[in-house]
């Protein structure tokens, strides 16, 4: 596996050899493998980064050599861009960050609970027409979007919803996004059944089984769904669009888009600035929600 | 230990979160906007407008419906604007829930998409509330279908060749005349440029598929690329001529290699290859001459477009960037008409929108305002008033599905430029596939 | 005794799919409209008319729509096992105790969170421009690389790359998934001796199964409703020269662009029976290889 014989003396390089001790995670494999696996991680993450890089370097450029200046290191500096890219909108930018907070905030509140709960049923329980019910669940997945656009609109439109947050907001209350109530299910189902067993010895039913047993143990799906849920809510450009027309309760995708005209002139400079702002939220939930992802099973050990 | 009792503990804590996140959320919402809350119950009656552009052409539109509002107290003009694309798939929902704008941006080549489908008002039996006698004929017509109007063209436009100066001048080639140049002249004008740069810059970039510029060549050849029935009046001959032109233009080193442009790399000023400097000149919509003199470093030169005094007659055009339309099912149409007539006939709106929107199609307003204009505007506004001058083809709305005819043409040259097929049997193509595109 | 409990199943089960059932009473209504829009004329402006079978009879003469088709089983047979594969790989890398695990799990996530911005597609454009990076590093040997972008022949690869690139959400929900295997399982493998490779074959994949199933079915069905990445790239017109129409690319030409609802919706249910076709085979595949505890 390895001609290093340095490793070999001070531990072994089969991984199988290796004394174990209580998670796979502190494994250590030898200096000169760690060294050589983390220039690996960071060659690939150095072209993870560019994206990130260049909507930074962007943000600093004036608009006019954002594109003709491919350096990553502007030639000519506009720090302006985030002054004015915070002021020039209808509204200050914090207005629509706010509003992009309290939908997503929300939304996030709503998958998981909603989608819980529907994917216990699916994964634990057994009950009358689940397949039936199961299948669809994933058939409403596989339509494509497009066209339910005008029958939607007219729907809202009949609630008096448009230009409120509710065609936003109350779908995630219902688990109508079966990507994540089949996310939990699969979590749910790889729980052993032993678990359910012995809370019914124990007394408890659905509700408490769900609620002590199932739920605490299912911690990193729920973190992956709040994750999910986050970016997806913050990145929506399609929904909010329809359905809001006031400036004042856009989104953030939407206050970043009203800075350009692509067949005209754009303020991509005051664009990225505003990009590389409101992406800091993600980024900080990405890095909140992820410490959840290790809290699993793995770490308590079961039995 | 037991294995249920930890993180239980940890999900009340979990549950603490949720709950404090969820108080915040309801905090920020308590004023109850975005929940149904709002109202403005003032007895105002509401016109709602919507168009696309960008911020700052929201900065200004603004100021003119201030205007507008202070001089009508009893009415309240809703704006919202977005970019182009997402702009025309909300409106095209909207009009279809029966949710349309009273007052509407419209694009010249989907007009008939709504007018043929009964959305849209009929401008011409509102004369009284909608005065459009300022206007010439040729501009009245950029909205006419048959004896109906169904849209004001916003401003005026037309197309034209920028040349950058700065890079002609730095490999001595000289700008042939504009207004009485060749599309032989481009060729060589364009090679010229590229040799003398040794390849690091081409002449021209040649944007074939763009319906706009073929509908000029195929006027040049004595025809209407789509007749007044609205049908294709475009013979098989000139679009082989036109996707032949690209491969001449291509074969002498005129036009860079197949595969250089990106026939999707958008559209702006900031982004095209004149103002990354690879690129020596290009056909641009003249409304957009200040971004791209801008983008491009401030020496551009406006043309018109080749082969406008050889040809069977003129091909260019009065043309707009975009209509006003006012939905046939507005609750309220009779201040949706005067607001468009303020647009239309006032001065300070047209002043505050300079030329973003165009040449004011009003020739009063458009005469008055011109001193006000800045340099590059000015400019393309003499450019186009001097064509106004002269006996040009009438422009009139693209019939229904001319809008797929971009993407036909762009699939087809493609083909051609990578040679999978003949100029010859692509021009059989495009016409089969235009012709079905018009009648489904 | 046993009835008694399948009744209070049923019972929990249909309460716990209480807010399910509301959220179908939202979605039915959309979708059974635009299941009958399927068999009607529809452009939107004017009021829909019956044409029965119209649409699909369309359908088998529509050379966009076939191509269109080939587009996107291609895209999906080729990026949906490479991006899972390198899902799984670089979680399970990151999985071992790696010093900076959460850094280096944000910035491989990174691609992901920017999703279909423009900052992506200039990324692209960059590197695989005719000018790009990838043609200058070629031209070290002095060979004109193409377009690969603007090439009819390349611009779907790249469009691939871009998908596997964006690798970190199914990453995210593997690391999830590892995280939930019982370590002894490992400990008790080394103690036998078994070679890592033996271990992921044996403990990883087996106790995985439901979490590799999982992402392989929304890859799939995810990957058969591509539009974003292809619609940015190419502007929407699924170009060049039709190379990257994706299915629903196609579809939202048709009916948005081209107002022609009517076919749009029931090009969203043939769609629709294709993907619940694929699903379904591997629901019964999935019987051979994935497995529950239970």
């Amino acid at each position: 596996m390895t001609t290093d014989t340095a490793t070999t003396d001070t531990a072994p390089a089969d991984p199988a050899t290796r004394p174990v001790t209580a998670s796979p995670g502190s494994r250590r494999p030898s200096p000169r493998r760690r060294f050589l696996r983390h220039v690996l991680l960071c060659a690939v993450g150095v072209v993870m980064m560019y994206p990130l890089l260049w909507m930074i370097s962007s943000s600093l450029k004036p608009s006019n050599t954002v594109f003709t200046d491919e350096s990553l290191w502007p030639s000519t500096w506009d720090l302006g861009n985030y002054a004015r890219g915070w002021t020039s909108l209808a509204e200050p930018f914090s207005l629509y960050l706010v509003n992009s907070l309290v939908i997503v905030t929300l939304s996030i509140l709503g998958n998981l609970l909603s989608c819980s709960l529907a994917a216990y049923a699916f994964a634990r329980l057994r009950f009358r027409g689940r397949t039936v019910f199961f299948a669809l669940m994933l058939g409403t997945m596989m339509l494509p979007g497009h066209v339910l656009v005008v029958p939607q609109y007219v729907l809202f439109d009949r609630l008096g919803w448009l230009n409120t947050y509710y065609p936003l907001l109350v779908p995630h209350f219902l688990a109508t996004n079966g990507f994540y109530i089949f996310l939990m299910v699969q979590f749910m189902r790889s729980l052993p059944d032993e678990l359910d067993d012995a809370a019914r010895i124990d007394g408890c039913g659905p509700f408490r089984t769900f609620w002590k047993i199932i739920m605490p143990l299912c911690l990193p799906a729920f973190a992956t769904t709040a994750i999910f849920t986050f970016i997806a809510v913050w990145n929506e450009f399609f929904g909010p669009l329809l359905y809001l027309t006031d400036p004042d309760l856009y989104t953030v995708p939407l206050a970043l888009r009203q800075f350009m005209d692509s067949e005209g002139q754009s303020q991509w400079g005051e664009m990225f600035a505003m990009s590389f702002v409101s992406l800091a939220p993600v980024i900080g939930f990405f890095i909140a929600g992820q410490k959840y992802l290790v809290k699993g099973i793995a770490t308590t050990g079961l039995r | 230990m037991n294995p249920v009792d930890e993180p239980s503990g940890l999900r009340r804590r979990h549950v603490l979160g949720l709950g404090a996140l969820a108080g915040v959320a309801a905090g920020l919402s308590g004023c109850g906007r975005g929940f149904g809350g709002k109202s403005d119950d003032d007895g105002k009656t509401e016109l709602t407008m919507a168009w696309w552009g960008d911020a700052q052409r929201a900065g200004f539109t603004q100021k003119a419906l201030d205007g507008f509002q202070a001089a009508n107290p009893g009415v309240r003009v809703r704006t919202e604007y977005q970019d182009s694309s997402p702009y025309k798939d909300k409106l095209a929902a909207r009009v279809a829930a029966g949710d349309a704008p009273d007052l509407m941006a419209m694009r010249f080549d989907s007009l008939r998409e709504y007018a043929d489908r009964g959305t849209l008002l009929d401008l011409a039996q509102h004369t009284t509330d909608l005065d459009l006698t300022g206007l010439t004929p040729q501009a009245k017509a950029l909205g006419q279908v048959g004896d109906k109007t169904f849209g004001v063209p916003s401003g005026l436009n037309t197309i034209g060749f920028i040349v950058d100066k700065t890079l002609t001048d730095k490999y001595g080639v000289p700008i042939p005349d504009g207004d009485t140049w060749s599309w032989e002249q481009l060729g060589t004008f364009a090679a010229a440029v590229t040799k003398a740069s040794g390849s690091k810059v081409y002449g021209a970039n040649f944007e074939l598929w763009t319906t706009a510029n073929l509908l000029v060549f195929a006027r040049q050849h004595g025809e209407d690329f789509f007749s007044p029935q609205g049908k294709l009046d475009v013979r098989e001959a000139t679009v082989v001529a036109w996707l032949q032109l690209a491969e001449d233009l291509r074969a002498r080193g005129a036009i860079p290699p197949a595969g250089f442009i990106d026939q999707n790399n958008g559209a702006s000023p900031a982004q095209s290859y004149l103002a990354k400097k690879s690129i020596a000149s290009q056909i641009i919509p003249t409304n957009n001459l200040l971004g791209f003199d801008q983008a491009c470093g401030g020496n551009l030169q406006l043309l018109r477009i080749p082969g406008e005094t050889q040809g069977a007659r003129r091909g260019q055009s009065i043309d707009t960037p975009a209509l006003w339309s006012i939905a046939a099912g507005s609750k309220h149409p009779q201040e949706a008409l005067k607001l468009l007539d303020f647009l239309t006939n006032q001065a300070e709106p047209a002043k505050l929108c300079a030329a973003t929107r165009g040449v004011p199609p009003n020739r009063a307003i458009a005469e008055q305002i011109a001193p006000t204009l800045e340099a590059d505007n000015k400019r393309s506004s003499d450019f186009l008033s001097k064509l106004q001058t002269e006996k040009l083809p009438p422009s009139y709305p693209y019939p229904v599905g001319a809008s797929k005819l971009t993407n036909i043409l762009k699939s087809i040259s493609t083909e051609v430029e990578f040679k999978r097929t003949t100029p010859a049997d692509a021009g059989k193509q495009f016409i089969a596939q235009a012709q079905k595109a018009l009648t489904a | 005794m046993t009835t008694v409990r399948a009744r209070r199943q049923d019972n929990a089960g249909y309460l716990f799919l209480l807010p399910w059932f509301a959220g179908i009473l939202f979605t039915v209504g959309p979708f059974l409209a635009s299941l009958y829009l399927a068999f009607t004329d529809y452009d939107l402006l004017t009021a829909p008319r019956w044409a029965g079978l119209d649409n699909f009879r369309a359908m088998l003469h529509d050379d966009k729509l076939h191509q269109s088709l080939q587009v996107t089983i291609v895209y999906t047979v080729i990026s949906v096992p490479l991006s899972l594969a390198v899902a799984l790989g670089v979680a399970m890398l990151l999985d071992r105790g790696v010093r900076g695990l959460a850094i280096y799990r944000s910035i491989y996530y990174l691609p992901s969170l920017l999703g279909g911005s423009v900052a992506i597609v200039m990324l692209w454009r960059y590197i695989f421009g005719y000018q790009g990076i990838v043609n200058h590093f070629l031209a070290w040997f002095g060979i004109q690389g193409p377009g690969w972008n603007s090439d009819p022949r390349f611009a779907l690869s790249t469009l691939i790359l871009l998908h596997v690139w964006t690798f970190g959400a199914p990453m995210v929900i593997f690391l999830a998934g590892l995280r939930q295997i019982p370590a002894m399982y490992y400990e008790a493998a080394a103690m036998d001796g078994a070679s890592p490779w033996r271990q992921f074959r044996s403990i990883t994949v087996p106790l995985l199964s439901p979490i590799i199933f999982f992402n392989l079915i929304q890859s799939l069905i995810a990957s058969f409703q591509t539009f974003t990445q292809g619609y940015v790239i190419s502007n929407g017109t699924g170009g060049p020269a039709e190379s990257t129409l994706f299915y629903n690319l196609y579809l939202y030409q048709k009916g948005f662009a081209e107002f022609d609802m009517g076919y749009a919706s029931s090009m969203a249910w043939l769609l629709l029976i294709i993907i619940a076709g694929f699903t379904a085979i591997n629901f019964l595949a999935a019987r051979y290889w994935v497995f529950y505890d239970n």
